[in-house]
Protein backbone atom coordinates (compact mmCIF):
# COMPACT_ATOMS: atom_id res chain seq x y z
CA UNK A 1 0.00 0.00 0.00
CA UNK A 2 1.03 3.44 -1.38
CA UNK A 3 0.36 6.14 1.27
CA UNK A 4 0.29 9.44 -0.89
CA UNK A 5 1.44 12.52 1.31
CA UNK A 6 -0.98 15.73 0.84
CA UNK A 7 -0.18 17.86 -1.55
CA UNK A 8 1.97 20.82 -0.40
CA UNK A 9 0.53 24.22 -0.52
CA UNK A 10 2.30 26.21 -3.13
CA UNK A 11 3.92 29.22 -2.06
CA UNK A 12 1.48 31.81 -3.51
CA UNK A 13 -1.63 30.44 -2.21
CA UNK A 14 0.08 30.87 1.05
CA UNK A 15 0.43 34.40 0.76
CA UNK A 16 -3.60 34.83 -0.45
CA UNK A 17 -4.65 32.94 2.54
CA UNK A 18 -2.54 35.39 4.70
CA UNK A 19 -3.37 38.68 2.97
CA UNK A 20 -7.25 37.47 3.39
CA UNK A 21 -6.08 37.07 7.57
CA UNK A 22 -4.80 40.41 7.23
CA UNK A 23 -7.97 42.10 6.09
CA UNK A 24 -9.99 40.01 8.16
CA UNK A 25 -7.93 41.48 11.15
CA UNK A 26 -8.37 44.81 9.95
CA UNK A 27 -12.12 44.99 9.62
CA UNK A 28 -12.46 43.56 12.98
CA UNK A 29 -12.42 47.27 14.16
CA UNK A 30 -15.11 48.56 12.40
CA UNK A 31 -17.06 46.07 13.03
CA UNK A 32 -17.06 46.39 16.92
CA UNK A 33 -17.48 50.52 16.43
CA UNK A 34 -20.51 49.59 14.36
CA UNK A 35 -22.33 48.22 17.24
CA UNK A 36 -21.46 51.61 19.31
CA UNK A 37 -25.18 53.17 19.87
CA UNK A 38 -25.69 56.47 19.52
CA UNK A 39 -28.42 57.66 22.54
CA UNK A 40 -30.01 61.07 23.03
CA UNK A 41 -32.98 61.82 25.46
CA UNK A 42 -35.38 64.66 24.84
CA UNK A 43 -37.38 65.39 28.03
CA UNK A 44 -39.34 68.50 29.07
CA UNK A 45 -36.93 70.62 31.07
CA UNK A 46 -36.40 74.46 31.89
CA UNK A 47 -33.03 76.00 31.72
CA UNK A 48 -32.38 79.27 33.49
CA UNK A 49 -29.61 81.53 32.60
CA UNK A 50 -28.17 84.53 33.48
CA UNK A 51 -27.76 86.67 30.35
CA UNK A 52 -27.20 90.17 32.25
CA UNK A 53 -26.16 90.30 35.52
CA UNK A 54 -27.63 94.31 36.35
CA UNK A 55 -25.86 97.06 37.87
CA UNK A 56 -27.47 99.78 40.63
CA UNK A 57 -27.11 103.51 38.95
CA UNK A 58 -26.83 105.79 41.60
CA UNK A 59 -28.26 108.82 40.02
CA UNK A 60 -29.09 110.54 43.34
CA UNK A 61 -27.83 110.07 46.58
CA UNK A 62 -30.70 108.64 47.95
CA UNK A 63 -31.70 106.45 45.33
CA UNK A 64 -29.91 102.93 43.54
CA UNK A 65 -31.77 102.01 40.19
CA UNK A 66 -31.46 99.51 37.15
CA UNK A 67 -32.52 101.68 35.41
CA UNK A 68 -30.60 102.54 32.48
CA UNK A 69 -31.92 106.31 32.82
CA UNK A 70 -30.39 106.27 36.40
CA UNK A 71 -27.22 105.12 34.58
CA UNK A 72 -27.50 100.83 36.51
CA UNK A 73 -27.73 97.97 34.00
CA UNK A 74 -31.26 95.97 33.66
CA UNK A 75 -30.38 92.35 34.99
CA UNK A 76 -32.19 90.50 32.09
CA UNK A 77 -33.06 86.50 32.55
CA UNK A 78 -33.10 83.80 30.01
CA UNK A 79 -35.51 80.79 30.19
CA UNK A 80 -35.39 78.46 27.58
CA UNK A 81 -38.52 76.07 27.81
CA UNK A 82 -38.60 72.85 25.70
CA UNK A 83 -42.10 71.97 26.44
CA UNK A 84 -45.13 74.14 26.68
CA UNK A 85 -47.61 73.82 30.04
CA UNK A 86 -44.93 71.91 31.52
CA UNK A 87 -43.31 75.20 33.60
CA UNK A 88 -44.20 78.64 34.93
CA UNK A 89 -41.46 81.27 35.51
CA UNK A 90 -41.43 83.00 39.13
CA UNK A 91 -39.00 86.07 39.14
CA UNK A 92 -38.99 88.27 42.51
CA UNK A 93 -37.16 91.72 42.41
CA UNK A 94 -34.80 92.39 45.40
CA UNK A 95 -36.52 93.70 48.51
CA UNK A 96 -33.31 93.40 50.64
CA UNK A 97 -29.61 94.18 50.41
CA UNK A 98 -28.44 90.73 50.77
CA UNK A 99 -24.91 93.17 51.82
CA UNK A 100 -24.94 96.60 52.32
CA UNK A 101 -23.00 99.21 54.91
CA UNK A 102 -25.06 99.40 58.31
CA UNK A 103 -28.24 101.21 56.85
CA UNK A 104 -30.23 102.94 60.13
CA UNK A 105 -32.60 104.26 57.98
CA UNK A 106 -35.39 102.27 55.48
CA UNK A 107 -35.15 101.52 52.57
CA UNK A 108 -38.00 101.63 50.27
CA UNK A 109 -37.74 99.08 47.04
CA UNK A 110 -39.94 99.24 43.88
CA UNK A 111 -39.31 96.85 40.79
CA UNK A 112 -41.10 95.09 38.20
CA UNK A 113 -40.84 91.94 35.78
CA UNK A 114 -41.49 92.41 31.86
CA UNK A 115 -40.92 90.35 28.85
CA UNK A 116 -38.60 91.26 26.70
CA UNK A 117 -37.31 89.46 23.89
CA UNK A 118 -39.27 86.18 23.10
CA UNK A 119 -38.36 83.56 20.40
CA UNK A 120 -41.59 83.20 19.37
CA UNK A 121 -43.96 86.20 18.66
CA UNK A 122 -46.93 84.08 20.18
CA UNK A 123 -45.01 84.44 24.11
CA UNK A 124 -45.67 88.38 24.06
CA UNK A 125 -49.33 87.48 25.67
CA UNK A 126 -46.97 86.17 28.94
CA UNK A 127 -47.21 89.77 29.56
CA UNK A 128 -50.66 90.30 29.75
CA UNK A 129 -51.38 87.10 31.65
CA UNK A 130 -48.97 87.91 34.54
CA UNK A 131 -49.92 87.46 38.35
CA UNK A 132 -48.43 90.23 40.73
CA UNK A 133 -47.82 89.31 44.13
CA UNK A 134 -45.94 91.19 46.83
CA UNK A 135 -42.23 91.42 44.99
CA UNK A 136 -43.08 88.40 42.71
CA UNK A 137 -44.43 88.25 39.29
CA UNK A 138 -45.90 84.70 38.00
CA UNK A 139 -45.58 83.62 33.91
CA UNK A 140 -47.43 80.33 32.78
CA UNK A 141 -45.32 79.40 30.17
CA UNK A 142 -47.46 78.02 27.65
CA UNK A 143 -45.49 77.96 24.57
CA UNK A 144 -41.69 76.36 23.99
CA UNK A 145 -39.11 78.57 22.73
CA UNK A 146 -36.81 81.40 24.62
CA UNK A 147 -37.87 84.30 26.97
CA UNK A 148 -36.05 86.96 27.89
CA UNK A 149 -37.61 88.69 30.87
CA UNK A 150 -36.08 92.36 32.13
CA UNK A 151 -36.16 93.05 35.54
CA UNK A 152 -36.29 96.68 37.32
CA UNK A 153 -35.32 97.27 40.75
CA UNK A 154 -34.97 100.64 42.65
CA UNK A 155 -33.56 101.30 46.13
CA UNK A 156 -34.95 104.61 47.41
CA UNK A 157 -33.27 105.59 51.09
CA UNK A 158 -34.89 106.74 54.27
CA UNK A 159 -36.55 110.34 53.40
CA UNK A 160 -33.89 112.04 50.76
CA UNK A 161 -30.87 110.18 53.07
CA UNK A 162 -27.91 109.54 51.07
CA UNK A 163 -26.90 105.90 51.06
CA UNK A 164 -23.53 105.14 52.98
CA UNK A 165 -20.55 104.55 50.58
CA UNK A 166 -19.78 101.09 50.44
CA UNK A 167 -20.52 98.19 48.30
CA UNK A 168 -24.43 96.73 47.75
CA UNK A 169 -25.72 93.97 46.67
CA UNK A 170 -29.03 92.63 45.94
CA UNK A 171 -30.55 89.11 44.69
CA UNK A 172 -32.75 88.47 41.77
CA UNK A 173 -34.43 85.28 42.40
CA UNK A 174 -35.33 83.31 39.32
CA UNK A 175 -37.26 80.56 39.76
CA UNK A 176 -38.87 77.54 37.40
CA UNK A 177 -41.40 75.50 38.80
CA UNK A 178 -43.07 72.61 37.20
CA UNK A 179 -46.92 72.53 37.18
CA UNK B 1 -23.89 76.34 3.97
CA UNK B 2 -20.78 77.11 5.98
CA UNK B 3 -22.35 80.16 7.96
CA UNK B 4 -25.36 77.95 8.65
CA UNK B 5 -23.27 75.44 10.07
CA UNK B 6 -21.84 77.48 12.34
CA UNK B 7 -25.21 79.43 13.62
CA UNK B 8 -26.11 75.86 14.27
CA UNK B 9 -22.95 75.03 16.45
CA UNK B 10 -23.39 78.41 18.29
CA UNK B 11 -26.91 77.93 18.83
CA UNK B 12 -26.29 74.41 20.17
CA UNK B 13 -23.24 75.61 22.28
CA UNK B 14 -25.88 78.48 23.77
CA UNK B 15 -28.58 76.30 24.34
CA UNK B 16 -26.85 73.85 26.66
CA UNK B 17 -26.61 77.00 29.30
CA UNK B 18 -27.14 77.74 32.76
CA UNK B 19 -29.25 75.90 35.47
CA UNK B 20 -30.54 72.66 34.50
CA UNK B 21 -32.15 70.41 36.83
CA UNK B 22 -34.15 66.98 35.33
CA UNK B 23 -35.98 65.27 35.38
CA UNK B 24 -39.12 67.75 35.47
CA UNK B 25 -41.31 64.77 36.91
CA UNK B 26 -39.20 62.43 38.53
CA UNK B 27 -40.70 59.29 40.18
CA UNK B 28 -40.11 57.73 43.43
CA UNK B 29 -38.66 54.22 43.48
CA UNK B 30 -38.19 51.95 46.51
CA UNK B 31 -34.51 52.22 48.04
CA UNK B 32 -32.54 49.19 48.91
CA UNK B 33 -33.52 50.32 52.97
CA UNK B 34 -36.88 49.62 54.23
CA UNK B 35 -39.03 52.80 54.81
CA UNK B 36 -37.07 55.36 52.55
CA UNK B 37 -37.70 56.04 48.74
CA UNK B 38 -35.36 57.09 46.61
CA UNK B 39 -35.55 60.04 43.96
CA UNK B 40 -32.72 60.14 41.35
CA UNK B 41 -31.75 63.93 39.75
CA UNK B 42 -29.48 65.25 37.60
CA UNK B 43 -27.99 68.67 37.99
CA UNK B 44 -25.93 70.31 35.38
CA UNK B 45 -23.94 73.40 36.21
CA UNK B 46 -22.93 76.41 33.09
CA UNK B 47 -22.78 79.58 35.33
CA UNK B 48 -19.26 80.24 35.28
CA UNK B 49 -20.10 82.70 38.57
CA UNK B 50 -22.21 79.74 40.39
CA UNK B 51 -20.14 76.86 42.15
CA UNK B 52 -22.30 75.96 44.79
CA UNK B 53 -25.91 74.40 44.87
CA UNK B 54 -28.79 73.59 47.50
CA UNK B 55 -31.38 70.52 47.01
CA UNK B 56 -34.66 71.01 48.74
CA UNK B 57 -37.61 69.35 49.20
CA UNK B 58 -41.62 70.49 50.13
CA UNK B 59 -45.24 69.26 50.22
CA UNK B 60 -47.61 71.43 48.37
CA UNK B 61 -47.50 74.28 50.26
CA UNK B 62 -44.26 75.08 50.46
CA UNK B 63 -43.36 73.62 54.07
CA UNK B 64 -39.89 72.00 54.03
CA UNK B 65 -40.05 68.09 53.96
CA UNK B 66 -36.74 65.95 55.83
CA UNK B 67 -34.92 64.33 53.69
CA UNK B 68 -31.31 62.81 53.25
CA UNK B 69 -28.89 63.27 49.84
CA UNK B 70 -25.28 62.51 49.89
CA UNK B 71 -24.71 66.45 49.52
CA UNK B 72 -27.65 68.77 50.83
CA UNK B 73 -25.00 71.47 49.40
CA UNK B 74 -23.42 70.56 45.79
CA UNK B 75 -19.85 71.66 44.77
CA UNK B 76 -20.61 72.24 41.02
CA UNK B 77 -17.63 73.07 38.71
CA UNK B 78 -18.31 75.49 35.30
CA UNK B 79 -19.91 72.61 32.89
CA UNK B 80 -19.96 69.90 35.41
CA UNK B 81 -22.91 67.42 35.58
CA UNK B 82 -23.68 65.68 38.73
CA UNK B 83 -26.33 62.92 39.45
CA UNK B 84 -27.91 63.20 42.76
CA UNK B 85 -29.79 60.54 45.30
CA UNK B 86 -32.43 62.16 47.78
CA UNK B 87 -33.78 60.04 49.94
CA UNK B 88 -37.08 60.44 51.34
CA UNK B 89 -39.35 58.73 54.29
CA UNK B 90 -41.27 56.31 53.11
CA UNK B 91 -44.29 57.83 54.98
CA UNK B 92 -43.60 61.15 53.45
CA UNK B 93 -44.00 59.89 49.76
CA UNK B 94 -47.27 61.19 49.12
CA UNK B 95 -46.91 64.43 50.85
CA UNK B 96 -43.62 65.21 48.53
CA UNK B 97 -44.49 67.44 45.90
CA UNK B 98 -41.88 69.79 44.84
CA UNK B 99 -37.76 68.55 44.54
CA UNK B 100 -35.88 71.90 44.19
CA UNK B 101 -32.28 73.18 43.47
CA UNK B 102 -31.09 76.26 44.23
CA UNK B 103 -28.07 78.43 43.36
CA UNK B 104 -25.51 79.56 46.26
CA UNK B 105 -23.33 82.58 45.91
CA UNK B 106 -20.53 83.56 48.03
CA UNK B 107 -20.78 86.41 50.51
CA UNK B 108 -17.18 87.29 48.83
CA UNK B 109 -18.70 87.44 45.31
CA UNK B 110 -19.52 91.58 44.90
CA UNK B 111 -21.67 91.67 41.86
CA UNK B 112 -24.01 94.36 42.25
CA UNK B 113 -26.60 92.69 41.61
CA UNK B 114 -26.64 89.06 41.47
CA UNK B 115 -29.30 86.59 40.09
CA UNK B 116 -30.35 83.35 41.69
CA UNK B 117 -31.79 80.78 40.27
CA UNK B 118 -33.90 78.20 41.45
CA UNK B 119 -35.48 74.57 39.22
CA UNK B 120 -38.25 72.71 41.02
CA UNK B 121 -39.39 69.48 39.59
CA UNK B 122 -42.24 68.28 40.57
CA UNK B 123 -43.16 64.62 41.75
CA UNK B 124 -46.24 63.18 40.68
CA UNK B 125 -47.45 60.80 43.36
CA UNK B 126 -50.72 59.39 44.35
CA UNK B 127 -51.89 62.75 46.19
CA UNK B 128 -51.18 64.89 42.80
CA UNK B 129 -53.28 62.19 40.93
CA UNK B 130 -56.03 62.34 42.76
CA UNK B 131 -56.65 65.90 42.86
CA UNK B 132 -56.21 65.84 39.17
CA UNK B 133 -58.92 62.98 39.37
CA UNK B 134 -61.09 65.28 41.39
CA UNK B 135 -60.04 68.62 39.52
CA UNK B 136 -60.42 66.74 35.88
Amino acid sequence: MINTLPERRKPLNRIFLMKKSLILLAALPCVALANVPIMGTVESKCVIQTDTTGVYGNPSPSELSTSGTAGGVQPIVRYDILAADHYKAVISYPNSFSSSPELPDVVNWTGGVTVGQTSDAGMSAFEAAKIEYNNTVEFDLTIAGSVWFDVDSTADYGYDKSFPAGDYTAMVLAECIAQ
Amino acid sequence: MYRSVIALLLLLGEYASAHQFTPTYPTLRQAHVSGVMLLNMSLFNNRKEIEWYSINIFDKDWNSLAFASTDKLINLGYLERKNIEVYIRTRDKDRIVYVCSKSKTLATVKNPSIITSRICSKVKNEVFNSNNLTTG
